[in-house]
C-alpha cells in the first residue's frame, strides 16, 4: 500500500468523526461556545495584558518614559508596581485591604445567610414565606445604595462629614468612625450584600438534604449540636466553600462601596487604586491590579472546582419524593422570626424609605423640611432646568433604553445560557465542556470598565460603535455567567433519563428541549434570565464608554445627576431600585421564577 | 501549566497583533481633513460657516467634562437647528469624564464613525498636551471673532473657560475658620475640619497640588509661612515650601464626601459649624436660599486669603482630528465663545458664579468678579508645569495620604 492510498482512510475516518461529533446538538453547541467566546474574552484580556507591557501615549508623561515611542514594549509599569518604593503605596498596602476586607465580608455573608438558610429550611420558624421573598432584596439592590444608607443612617456629629445621620436623629446615638467609616463597614456591606448568595447556595442543600440521615442520628439519641456538627455541616460544606469563593472574589472587585465608605481618610483597595491610574491614563499600571483580580478569581475558581468536584452528580428531579423533619423551636420560633423579619427589613426597606426621604428634602440631609417638587414639579426651574421625575423628558428615554438593553441582555444570555447547561451536562467531564464552562464564567472575573474599553474597539472596528447593539452584545456577554451557572444547575438536576425515552421515540432535539426540558425546569432557566436582567439595570462602568454620547441609561444619567443634584438622582435611584423590584416580582408571580432559584438551582 | 503557557502566549500575541493594527491607522494629513478644513474656517464669518456647515450630514456629538455641554448644545441646536437639519434626536452634549473622553477618542480615531464626537471640551491640560504632541486626535481652532479678546497664551489649546474652587466656610457659631494665611489649615486645630475631593479621584485638585510645588508658588508659600508665624519656614526634608503645605495640608483633609455639590451643601448646613472646603464656586447656585448666608467664600473677605485664596482650572475646546462635522464643530466653538453660548456656565445676566469665559467680552456673572481678579488671587493651572511634573507629585501625594 502506497503513502496516498494510506492516508485517503485516515482523512475519511477523521472526516466520519468530524461529522459524527457534529451529529450532537451539544457538541455543536460548545464548539461555537468556545468560538465565539474564546474571541469575545480572551481578546479583552490580551489587550489588557498588552497594555501592562506597552507605552500609553499618557506614559509619556513619565521621565523614564518620555521620548519612548507609544505602543513600545516595557516593563516600567510591572517594575513600578511590584519592585519600586511606591509599590507598598499602590500595590500592597490595598491589595492586603482588598484581601482582609473579601476575607471578612464573606465571613459574615455565611455565618448571616447560612444561619437565615438553617432556620427557613430546617425548623420550623414563623414568618418563611415573607423572609425568604425578602432576605434576596440587598442582592437586588446595587452594593452602593447599601452603602449610601449605612452611611446615613449611622453617621454622627463627631465623625465622618460631622452631620447628623438617622440614627442620631431619632435617638442620640453615636457609633465609633471605626463602624461607618474603612474596612470593616466595607466588609459589612459586602457581606450584607452577599448574604443572599450564601442563603440561596445553602438553603438550596438543606432544602434537598436527605433526612433520613438526621433521623437516624436522632434515633441514635445524638444531640442536636452533635448532629448538626456530624451531619449538616459536613453536607453543606461544598456549598459553605462556594459562597466563600464567590462572596472573596466578588468583594475583591467591589469599587462603590470602599468609594462610599473610605472616611475622612479614604480607603484604598485595589479597585480604587485602579481607577485612580486609569483616570490619569496610565491604564498599564491600572491593568495589573485588574490582572491580579483575575488571577485571583481564577485560582479561586479552580479551588471550587477542585472542592466540589467530588461531588460527582446531585440530581434530584427524578420523580423519587424527599421528606424533611423540622427542628421544634417552641417558643423561639417567634423570637428568632421577629429578630430576623426586623434585620430583612431595615436592610431591604429602609433603604428604600432613606432614598425616598432624601429625594423630598429641600436641603440635603436636611428631613425638617420636605417636598415633592423633586417628582411632580413639571416646571421646576433650577438645576439646570431638570424637571420633576416625573416630567423629565431626559428620564422616560433612560428608561425605555434600559429596559430594552437589559431584556434583550436577559434574552439573549438565558438563552446561551440554557444552551451552554445543556451542552455542559450533556458532555460533562469532557475537555470540551470544561473550556466552555470556564470560558463562560471568565467574564465575571473581568473588570467591567477594561471589558468596556475593548468592546469600543471592537465596536469601533465592525461598524458597531454607539449602537444599541453593541451594548447588548456586552451586556450579553458580561453576564453570561450568571446565565451559563443557572443553565447548568437546572440540567444537572434532570435525570438523563427524562431526554433518553424522547431520543429513543425520534422526538427531534429543538422539540425535546421546547417541550420536556425547558418545561420541566422552567422556572429555574427563567430565573437564568432574571440574573442578568437585575444586573444589567443596575451596570454603569461597562456601559460608560459605549453609550457616551448616543444612548443615555438610567445609571449613566444617575452618574450625571449625581454630581449636581442629590435629591433628583436619589429619586432615579429609587426608580431604578423599585424597577428592579418590580420586575423580579412579576416574573415571580407569573412564573414562580425568582433569582435564588438561578443561583442555587 | 504548559497549556497555560500557551494560552498567554496566543492572548499575548492576538493583542499585540489587535495593538498594533490601532497605532498603525492614526489619522493622516490631506487637503479634506479636518486640520485643512480649520485652516479655512479660522478667517471665515459666522454666516460663511454656517453655509459650510449645512452641507455636512450625520450626527453632531460634542463630549465634555462640564454636565453644562448638554444645555449649551440644545441651545445650540435651537438656533441653528432648522438650518443645519439638527434636532435633539442627531445632536448631543454628552458630560464624561476626561479618561472617558481621551479613551473613547482614541478608539474614534482609528475607527471612525458617523456618530464619532466633533467637538469635546477637557480640563486635563498636561494630559490634552501629551496627547496633542503625540498622537492626530486634537485640532485646535481659534475663532477669528475672538483675536486680542483672548489672552496669547490662552489660544493654544484653545481655553473656553476658567473655572475656580475657592476656600468657602461656614461662618455659624464660635469656631469659625477665617482664614487669612492658608497656613491655618495645615495647624492640629483644622484636622479633619477641610473638606477636600479626594485628589487621587479629582484630577483638578491634584493638578492644584502640582502647581503649589512649583518654584513659583513655593516661593510665596515660604514668604506666606514667614508672614503667619513671624519666622523662616524650617523645610526639614521637604524639597520646598509647597511641598511641605501640601504634605500638611493633605494630612487635616476631609474626604468623606466625594462631590462638590455635596461639599457645599453640606457646608452650608448648621451642623458644619467650624468647618472649611475648598470647592467649586458654581455650586452656590445650588444651595437653598435660607442657608446660602451661613458661607462666607475667603476670596471675597478682606485681605482675602494669603498667598491665595483657591485655584482656577481651564476649560479647553478642540476639534477632533476625525470630526464628522468639522464646519458645525467650528461653528458651535464660535457660538461657545459668545455671551448666549456661555450662559450655561454663567456670564453677564445670569447669577451663575464660578465660571469665566476666557474671551475679555464676556464678563462675570452678577455678584461676581471678572477673570482679571481671579488670576491675581488663585493658583493657576500651568499645563507644561504639570505634565512634567505630575508624576513624581502623584507619588507625593499619595504617600502623604497614605500616612494619614
Amino acid at each position: 500500500m502506497d503513502k496516498a492510498s494510506a492516508k485517503a482512510p485516515s482523512l475519511k475516518k477523521k472526516l466520519f468523526r468530524m461529522r459524527d461529533f457534529f451529529s450532537s446538538p451539544a457538541n455543536i453547541i460548545l464548539t461555537v461556545t468556545v468560538l465565539v467566546l474564546g474571541f469575545f474574552t480572551l481578546y479583552p484580556l490580551g489587550l489588557l495584558i498588552v497594555d501592562t507591557v506597552t507605552v500609553n501615549i499618557s506614559d509619556l508623561l513619565y521621565p523614564e518614559l518620555m521620548g519612548k515611542k507609544v505602543g513600545s514594549f516595557t516593563t516600567f509599569h510591572w517594575k513600578r508596581m511590584l519592585l519600586s518604593e511606591m509599590s507598598t503605596t499602590y500595590f500592597w498596602i490595598p491589595l492586603k485591604n482588598a484581601v482582609l476586607m473579601s476575607l471578612l465580608a464573606s465571613i459574615i455573608a455565611i455565618v448571616y445567610g447560612g444561619t437565615v438558610a438553617f432556620l427557613i429550611t430546617r425548623t420550623d420558624i414563623r414568618a418563611k414565606k415573607f423572609v425568604s421573598s425578602v432576605f434576596i432584596f440587598p442582592y437586588i439592590m446595587p452594593s452602593w445604595t447599601i452603602a449610601t444608607f449605612w452611611k446615613n443612617f449611622f453617621q454622627n456629629p463627631e465623625i465622618g462629614n460631622f452631620q447628623s445621620g438617622m440614627l442620631y436623629y431619632l435617638t442620640g446615638a453615636k457609633v465609633s468612625e471605626s463602624f461607618v467609616y474603612g474596612l470593616v463597614p466595607c466588609a459589612i456591606v459586602l457581606g450584607l450584600h452577599y448574604a443572599p448568595f450564601a442563603y440561596i447556595l445553602i438553603g438550596g442543600i438543606l432544602r434537598n438534604m436527605d433526612a433520613n440521615l438526621e433521623e437516624a442520628a436522632t434515633i441514635l439519641k445524638a444531640t442536636r449540636a452533635r448532629i448538626i456538627k456530624k451531619i449538616t455541616l459536613p453536607i453543606v460544606l461544598p456549598a459553605l466553600l462556594s459562597t466563600f469563593l464567590l462572596v472573596f472574589s466578588s468583594s475583591m472587585s467591589a469599587y462603590a462601596v470602599p468609594q462610599f465608605l473610605g472616611g475622612t481618610k479614604g480607603f484604598s483597595v485595589l479597585t480604587t487604586t485602579l481607577r485612580q491610574f486609569i483616570n490619569s491614563g496610565w491604564f498599564g499600571q491600572g491593568y495589573i491590579m485588574a490582572i491580579f483580580m483575575i488571577i485571583f478569581g481564577l485560582v479561586i475558581l479552580s479551588f471550587n472546582q477542585y472542592v466540589t468536584s467530588s461531588r460527582r452528580s446531585f440530581t434530584t428531579v427524578t420523580g423519587k419524593s424527599g421528606q424533611i423533619s423540622y427542628i421544634k423551636l417552641g417558643i423561639w420560633k417567634t423570637i428568632l422570626a421577629v429578630i430576623i423579619v426586623i434585620l430583612c427589613l431595615f436592610f431591604s426597606f429602609m433603604p428604600l424609605v432613606s432614598f425616598a426621604l432624601e429625594s423630598c428634602t429641600i436641603v440635603p440631609g436636611d428631613f425638617s423640611r420636605l417636598t415633592l417638587k423633586f417628582w411632580i414639579d413639571p416646571g421646576y426651574p433650577q438645576n439646570n432646568g431638570i424637571h420633576g421625575l416625573f416630567y423629565e423628558p431626559l428620564v422616560w428615554s433612560s428608561f425605555k433604553n434600559s429596559l430594552v438593553l437589559s431584556f434583550a441582555c436577559a434574552f439573549f444570555a438565558g438563552t446561551f445560557g440554557i444552551l451552554i447547561g445543556y451542552a455542559v451536562a450533556k458532555r460533562r467531564g469532557s475537555r470540551l465542556a470544561k473550556l466552555a464552562d470556564n470560558l463562560a464564567f471568565l467574564p465575571y472575573l473581568m473588570p467591567s470598565l477594561a471589558l468596556g474599553a475593548a468592546f469600543l474597539a471592537i465596536g469601533m472596528k465592525t461598524g458597531l460603535s454607539k449602537t444599541m447593539t453593541l451594548l447588548i452584545l456586552v451586556g450579553a456577554i458580561k453576564y453570561l455567567p450568571f446565565a451559563s451557572r443557572s443553565g447548568i444547575n437546572a440540567m444537572l438536576q434532570l435525570s438523563g433519563e427524562i431526554e433518553e425515552a424522547a431520543v429513543i421515540v425520534n422526538v427531534p432535539w429543538w422539540k425535546r428541549m421546547l417541550r420536556i426540558i425547558f418545561p420541566i425546569q422552567k422556572s429555574t432557566f427563567i430565573s437564568g434570565y432574571l440574573l442578568p436582567f437585575t444586573s444589567c439595570m443596575r451596570e454603569l462602568s461597562l456601559f460608560t464608554l459605549l453609550s457616551s454620547g448616543s444612548i443615555y441609561l438610567m445609571t449613566t444619567l444617575l452618574e450625571y445627576w449625581q454630581v449636581w443634584c442629590d435629591q433628583s438622582a436619589n429619586a432615579l435611584n429609587l426608580l431604578i431600585v423599585v424597577t428592579v423590584l418590580a420586575v423580579n416580582l412579576l416574573i415571580n408571580k407569573l412564573t414562580g421564577a425568582s433569582i435564588d432559584k438561578g443561583v442555587g438551582g | 501549566m504548559k497549556k497555560l503557557s500557551l494560552i498567554l502566549l496566543m492572548v499575548l500575541i492576538a493583542g499585540f497583533v489587535f495593538a498594533g493594527g490601532e497605532s498603525e491607522a492614526a489619522g493622516t494629513y490631506d487637503e479634506n481633513s479636518v486640520a485643512a478644513k480649520i485652516v479655512k474656517g479660522q478667517s471665515l464669518s459666522d454666516s460663511e460657516l454656517l453655509a459650510l456647515a449645512k452641507q455636512e450630514s450625520g450626527d453632531f456629538i460634542a463630549y465634555g467634562n462640564s454636565s453644562r455641554i448638554k444645555n449649551a448644545v440644545t441651545n445650540f441646536v435651537k438656533k441653528y437647528g432648522a438650518e443645519l437639519g439638527l434636532t435633539d434626536a442627531n445632536a448631543a452634549g454628552t458630560k464624561m469624564n476626561d479618561t472617558e473622553i481621551f479613551t473613547t477618542l482614541f478608539q474614534e480615531s482609528v475607527g471612525g464613525s458617523a456618530k464619532s464626537a466633533s467637538m469635546v471640551m477637557i480640563q486635563d491640560g498636561a494630559q490634552l498636551q501629551i496627547y496633542r504632541n503625540n498622537s492626530n486626535m486634537f485640532e485646535n481652532y481659534i475663532p477669528g471673532a475672538v483675536s486680542g479678546k483672548v489672552a496669547q497664551n490662552d489660544l493654544v489649546p484653545l481655553v473656553h473657560q476658567y473655572i475656580n474652587k475657592l476656600f468657602i466656610w461656614n461662618n455659624l457659631g464660635n469656631d469659625v475658620p477665617e482664614v487669612k494665611n492658608v497656613w491655618k489649615l495645615t495647624e492640629p486645630s483644622m484636622k479633619d475640619r477641610v473638606f477636600f475631593k479626594n485628589p487621587t479621584t479629582e484630577q483638578v485638585n491634584m493638578n492644584f497640588l502640582i502647581m503649589c510645588t512649583s518654584d513659583e508658588w513655593a516661593g510665596k508659600l515660604a514668604a506666606a509661612y514667614k508672614d503667619y508665624y513671624g519666622k523662616d519656614i524650617d523645610l526639614g526634608s521637604y524639597k520646598n515650601a509647597g511641598y511641605k503645605w501640601v504634605a500638611e495640608f493633605l494630612a487635616n483633609c476631609n474626604f468623606s464626601i466625594s462631590s462638590d455639590t455635596t461639599i457645599c451643601q453640606t457646608m452650608a448646613k448648621a451642623d458644619s459649624a467650624g468647618n472649611i472646603g475648598l470647592f467649586v464656586l458654581s455650586k452656590f447656585r445650588d444651595v437653598d436660599a435660607s442657608i446660602k448666608g451661613n458661607l462666607t467664600v475667603g476670596a471675597f473677605t478682606e485681605d482675602s486669603v494669603k498667598p491665595f485664596a483657591g485655584f482656577m482650572y481651564p476649560l479647553y475646546a478642540q476639534i477632533t482630528a476625525k470630526a464628522p462635522r468639522p464646519y458645525t464643530a467650528m461653528l458651535f466653538i464660535n457660538y461657545l465663545m459668545t455671551e448666549e453660548g456661555f450662559a450655561p456656565w454663567g456670564g453677564p445676566g445670569t447669577k451663575i458664579m464660578g465660571a469665566y469665559s476666557s474671551s475679555s467680552d464676556i464678563g462675570a456673572s452678577e455678584g461676581d468678579q471678572p477673570i482679571t481678579f481671579w488670576k491675581n488671587c488663585l493658583v493657576a493651572e500651568d499645563a507644561n508645569f504639570i505634565m512634567v511634573n505630575k508624576a513624581s507629585v502623584l507619588d507625593f501625594v499619595n504617600a502623604a495620604i497614605s500616612k494619614k
